[in-house]
């Protein structure tokens, strides 16, 4: 699939974002991590994301009883290249007023490494920078995790995690 | 990593990652609109900021738009910045969270 042909789709409403990151791992390994509940946990804010990761399935992403994050639909799944998913900011008043937006997971392997690409798009004019500004923070920890095991620590990425019961 | 400093050592390149930050997404013709510069060299610009992979692009129709991807910046914040940044924030959030159960509770 050239670029071209998998942009098509996009430039109807809204804005779009797009990051980009180099990882020294594999596609397969890289789909375990964004799939997982657990390993998605120990670089999103200590937040899983549970799913059947099946086209059409739901998604919840939070810490019961803690604190709901987003939800919304898997538009497309194709382990372990290519994910969409309907996306909805639950974490505030203000987030859940800005609507549906879309999120694009792409795993290209580069030579030893994996190219991941999330682009994440309409999104309205002027959308709230909270919807998208964590993912630098999250494509990081996902790095750091699948390059050396560990779980990064820097301040508020793990803000959620043993929140559970607290 | 060497890329993203020598990319950003650049007023210029800072500059064009300025204008992506107010407004993401723009073309080549849209960015060499507001500098001062000639086609070639904004061209040149954006080729050294993409190879530090501080800019992303994506075509769109016969457009090629500009992205500015924050991640090589992050990488840098979480490899030192970080560090030295976690008990002083963790410190102001306990703080921040203290103030605002205080009001809560009020």
């Amino acid at each position: 699939m050239n670029e071209e042909q998998a942009y098509a789709v996009v430039g109807g409403r809204g804005s779009m974002t797009v990051f980009e990151i180099y990882i020294k791992t594999t596609p397969e390994r890289l789909w375990e991590a964004i799939t997982s509940e657990q390993m998605r946990a120990r670089y999103s804010f200590g937040v899983g994301t549970a799913s059947e990761w099946t086209a059409g399935s739901e998604y919840r992403a939070g810490v019961p009883g803690v604190i709901d994050i987003a939800s919304g639909e898997n538009l497309e799944v194709e382990p372990p290249r290519r994910l969409v998913q309907s996306f909805n900011a639950l974490w505030s008043e203000e987030v859940k007023s800005e609507g549906t937006s879309r999120v694009t997971w792409e795993i290209e392997p580069v030579g030893t490494s994996c190219r991941l690409r999330v682009t994440h798009d309409q999104l309205g004019e002027d959308a709230n920078s909270e919807l998208y500004g964590g993912w630098p923070m999250i494509l990081s920890g996902l790095k750091t995790l699948l390059e050396t095991g560990e779980d990064l620590d820097t301040p508020g990425s793990l803000r959620y995690s043993g929140a559970a019961g607290a | 990593m060497d890329k993203v400093f020598k990319a950003l050592a650049d007023p210029t390149r800072r500059e064009l990652l300025d204008r992506l930050f107010e407004r993401d997404g723009q073309s080549l013709s849209a960015l060499e609109a507001e500098l001062p510069m000639s086609r070639f060299g904004v061209m040149k610009h954006l080729r050294v900021l993409e190879e530090a992979g501080l800019v992303t692009t994506k075509r769109r129709g016969r457009e090629k738009l500009h992205f500015l991807n924050p991640v090589p910046i992050r990488l840098i914040h979480d490899r030192w910045v970080g560090k030295y940044a976690q008990p002083w924030a963790s410190a102001l959030s306990d703080l921040k969270q203290d103030l605002e159960n205080e009001k809560e509770q009020r």
